[in-house]
């Protein structure tokens, strides 16, 4: 028989409950990267644009553009950039817009005299 | 996009006033299939040329542990009976007429939900065999990022779609003040969300 | 008035003779095909009203003058009840075949013998069904079987036609000698030559010699019938005559062989045992069997038919040997509804098959080709023949509400009966024969969806049946017909009230009461089995599949429809290569059924290929044909070996002949001496 049938008889009901409360393995999910504007330069966004195999990094003058639409989660930028970026943790990423998947992070931190 | 508010089901009827973007024509069809749906769909995959770990996670869905079926959400072979159309792969040059036909067989209103980094312009770029964006052949009205989405992030792509869930990804920046770094080298996991 | 009918009935088919003669134009054919039709009617009408009586005619026999009448003895012509439903039969299939004839047929000597030769073979027919003495019988017999074999031989130019034709001679010859030693036994030992004075003293003769006559008549008149193992010429013949040639000799000439068997069963033998009952059904569940399982198997839709007649003639003769059984066995109410039962699926089978290979002839020369695996689409390009050709399908796949459902419903109320019979001998029998026949119905459901399925839905496989077209072709006399298989269903009440006169004058059993309840609902001869009205299910259906089209002119939704190519699964092209073929549909009876097909398959591919690159692959299956195999080329090779050896004293040496002549005369000096 199933093992989720005796690990059901064992546990109880094994559905998860998503969408009312994320599961606690969730957290051990590949998720494309968050960086820090502050510790973002020039030089690491170019490296990390160079590492990402998925084009989902590109440099726009001052802005560092994320595509999270063509991440692949590989982790390559992470280990470029260092302590400029982490793991974000965030897998409910469903657009219904493909604008709405790019995200503009500016390096050095916020541009001087407002955004 | 819209603001913050409740996530009843029929939050997709609310209109926003007046200027029509490409926002709006999105949220207006989608709008419009929610409120012919109702709770209840029949979701069509097609695989475009992926590398199948989309499908085993769409096919994770009907498994006990996630249970597509407690929310009213059937996979179905015909896309005569289909609502929702999954679609995996960078739509491979090969495939025109297959997904075309299959597109069309499906009667309106219908949903397209493009699924995993493929089919959204990741891995694969345009070239002679591939599209590498499924937009430039069938138009996609919700778009799921993932290598490969894992079992959750399908679900709430599905809830999306169907107006159970609001849609989360304009709300992160994925821009944030890390602050003070750990002992040098460690990089800190990040919160849960 | 019935006789005048049958009289001027047998007029216009002698002129239709005449003037088919002059066929060389075409206004002749249309003369002779009218005057044929015509002939049909008259005998149609003249058959019910006899058969409504209930009584025979008036006998009429014709001492013949010094002039003519020594040639052929006594001329007794009588029409009996039991007559009446077969001459029933012949005049609706003369009137459809008329009516088809002149579309179908071009002018010229051909044309001209054939309708001259078809119109001897329904007057010789008729004349078999009226016969009251046995020396007409055989002699009306005889001609009919000759008629027949110059109307097989119409194409004889063609490949197989004389083969066909020999077959058909060949095997008529055969049973013909077996019915006239039947006729002579029974002639000699009751010393008249008149049907009803044999009739009358048969009570009288030994068993023994009873028995032989009933066994010769069954297998005699099995080989015109198409009995297995004597079914071999249809599908040999069927194929190469032409299309009404062929509808003729399914619709009325294998009835003659099952008129001359109820003859016998029910009229002629008197007190019968059980096992004649038993050995008729027995013989007549395995031809239907045999039958189907063979038509299964056929591409061409002419040797289809063939073998679907020796199948529904199969049910016929079990019906009839069930009904002998019954009658001898103290069930005389059953024996009398079996007969009925027997009649009216003679003439419901009539009316289908010859509605069928009319049809078939139609397709052929729209189409250009018989074989299934080259036809399909048809319902697009001939859509009037396509409705007329379904209505004879539902019918012969015995499909509710049309007549073929109604006469075997009733054939299988009547076996499950078996249970009334004392003994257990007989009560298994009878679950058998009920079991085969089941069997049989269900493969005929198959085998007729896989003709016309494939034959004319879908795609067509060749482009001469994209090019199919009805225009010119004959479209009334296959009308006619199918408008006789709706009526004989829903009129079923008042069909069996006629045949009810027939059986009562035949065997002198009444089943009024219990036969048709009021409200138009037929029941087996016990009110306490079952029942259904058929009137009221046909009209049943017709409004049940009303209403959903109702509901959708009522409810669809208005506005614009979006109109997309049918899902064919996405493929690139999808051509009519990819369709099932008439083989691959009947693939799994062939698998199943494979230790009795025994088929030769043979498999050659371009290379060997592994990868699906191999190029084309032919596969040739051939079905073996168990009965000409080991039946009928055993019995050939037997006697051309005799032959060779009796040639040797023709060996055209002159000193041998008057050796020869020597012995003889040497013999016959001490034979006379004696």
């Amino acid at each position: 028989m199933a093992l989720w049938f005796w690990r059901g008889l064992r546990k109880g009901v094994v559905t998860t409950r998503y969408p009312a409360v994320t599961d606690p393995w969730a957290r051990g999910l590949p998720t494309p990267p968050v960086f820090d504007p502050k510790r973002l330069t020039v030089a690491i966004a170019d490296q990390a644009v160079a590492a990402c195999p998925s084009q989902a990094l590109a440099r726009e003058g001052t802005l560092l553009l994320l595509d999270l639409g063509a991440c692949s989660a590989c982790g390559r930028c992470l280990a470029v950039a260092g302590p400029a970026a982490r793991p974000s943790g965030l897998f409910e990423l469903a657009a219904t817009s493909r604008g709405h998947l790019v995200k503009s992070i500016q390096i050095g931190g916020p541009a001087e005299g407002g955004i | 996009m819209r603001k913050s508010g409740s996530s009843s089901i029929g939050a997709g009827l609310r209109r926003r006033p007046s200027v029509t973007t490409e926002e709006d024509e999105a949220f207006a069809r989608l709008g419009e299939a929610r409120a012919v749906f109702g709770r209840s769909l029949h979701v069509r995959t097609i695989d475009t040329g992926s590398c199948a770990v989309c499908e085993s996670e769409i096919r994770l869905l009907l498994a006990p542990h996630y249970d597509l079926h407690r929310l009213g959400l059937f996979f179905t072979p015909a896309p005569r009976h289909a609502d929702l159309l999954m679609v995996t792969g960078p739509a491979v040059r090969a495939m025109d007429v297959a997904l075309g036909k299959t597109y069309a067989a499906m009667p309106e209103p219908k949903v397209v939900i493009a699924v995993g980094a493929c089919p959204l312009g990741g891995i694969y770029p345009e070239d002679e065999l591939v599209h590498g964006r499924l937009e430039k052949v069938i138009p996609v009205d919700v778009f799921v990022p993932g290598c490969p989405p894992s079992p959750l992030a399908l679900l709430q792509g599905l809830l999306v779609a169907v107006g159970r869930l609001r849609e989360k990804v304009t709300g992160f920046s994925f821009s944030e003040d890390f602050g003070v770094l750990d002992p040098p080298g460690r990089i800190r996991k990040g919160p849960d969300r | 008035m019935s006789t005048t009918l049958l009289w001027t009935a047998a007029a216009c088919w002698a002129a239709a003779a005449v003037v088919g003669l002059g066929a060389s134009k075409r206004a002749f054919i249309f003369l002779a095909a009218s005057e044929s039709a015509a002939g049909g009617l008259a005998a149609l009408v003249g058959g019910v009203l006899l058969a409504l009586s209930g009584r025979p005619s008036p006998e009429l026999s014709a001492t013949g003058g010094a002039n003519a009448g020594q040639l052929v003895g006594n001329l007794a012509l009588r029409a009996t009840p039991l007559s009446a439903a077969f001459i029933v039969l012949l005049g609706l299939v003369a009137l459809a075949i008329g009516a088809f004839a002149p579309r179908y047929h071009g002018p010229g000597t051909g044309t001209a013998v054939y309708l001259c030769v078809y119109n001897l073979a329904l007057l010789a027919s008729l004349a078999v069904l009226v016969a009251a003495d046995v020396t007409t019988f055989l002699v009306a017999w005889e001609s009919m079987t000759l008629a027949c074999a110059l109307v097989v031989l119409r194409h004889r130019g063609r490949h197989g036609t004389a083969t066909g034709a020999l077959w058909f001679l060949a095997l008529g010859e055969i049973g013909f000698g077996m019915v006239t030693v039947a006729f002579v036994i029974m002639a000699t030992q009751c010393h008249s030559l008149d049907l009803a004075t044999i009739a009358a003293r048969a009570g009288h003769v030994p068993v023994t010699w009873r028995d032989s006559a009933f066994v010769l008549a069954l297998v005699g008149f099995g080989f015109k019938a198409g009995l297995v193992p004597m079914h071999v010429w249809l599908p040999a013949a069927h194929p190469v005559a032409p299309a009404d040639g062929s509808a003729f000799l399914s619709g009325l000439v294998v009835k003659l062989g099952v008129y001359g068997m109820a003859l016998f069963g029910f009229q002629l033998l008197g007190r019968q045992p059980t096992w004649w009952g038993l050995l008729a059904m027995a013989l007549g569940a395995l031809s239907a069997l045999v039958g189907i399982l063979y038509a299964m198997m056929e591409r061409d839709l002419k040797r289809f038919l063939a073998y679907s007649t020796v199948e529904n003639v199969g049910v016929i003769v079990a019906a009839l040997g069930a009904a002998m059984t019954f009658a001898s066995n103290g069930q005389p109410q059953l024996g009398a509804f079996l007969l009925l039962v027997a009649l009216y699926h003679v003439v419901n089978h009539g009316a289908y098959k010859t509605l069928l290979f009319l049809e078939v002839g139609v397709v052929e020369h729209g189409a250009g080709t018989r074989d299934l695996d080259h036809l399909g689409g048809l319902v697009h390009r001939m859509p009037a023949s396509s409705v007329i050709s379904f209505i004879g399908v539902l019918g012969i796949a015995a499909l509710p509400p049309l007549n073929g459902f109604v006469s075997e419903w009733m054939v299988f109320q009547g076996l499950f009966q078996g249970f009334r019979l004392p003994g257990h001998v007989p009560g298994v029998l009878f679950v058998l024969a009920a079991a085969t026949l089941g069997l049989t119905a269900g493969l005929a459901v198959m085998a007729f969806t896989r003709a016309f399925g494939v034959g004319f839905l879908a795609m067509p496989r060749s482009r001469q049946a994209a090019q199919a077209t009805e225009k010119g072709q004959p479209l009334f006399g296959p009308g006619v017909l199918a408008t006789a298989c709706v009526a004989l269903a829903i009129g079923a009440p008042a069909v069996l009230v006629a045949l009810d006169h027939v059986v009562r004058g035949t065997i002198g059993v009444d089943l009024r009461p219990q036969l048709l309840a009021p409200d138009l609902v037929v029941i087996p001869a016990h009110t306490n089995f079952s029942g259904f009205s058929p009137t009221y299910l046909g009209v049943f259906i017709v409004a049940v599949a009303a209403v959903p089209v109702l509901l959708y002119f009522l409810a669809r939704p208005r506005g614009a429809a979006r109109r997309v190519p049918v899902w064919d699964g996405g493929m690139v092209h999808f051509h009519a290569g990819l369709q099932y073929t008439a083989t691959t549909f009947a693939n799994p009876v062939r698998v199943i059924f494979q230790r009795f097909y025994r088929p030769d398959v043979h498999i050659d591919r371009a290379s060997e290929d592994p990868a699906g690159r191999s190029g084309p692959v032919h596969y040739r299956m051939h079905v073996l044909p168990l009965f000409e195999n080991y039946f009928y080329r055993p019995v050939i090779r037997f006697f051309r070996r005799l032959g060779h050896v009796l040639g040797r004293v023709q060996s055209g040496d002159v000193n041998w002949y008057l050796f020869y002549i020597l012995v003889v005369v040497v013999a016959a000096y001490f034979i006379a001496a004696r």
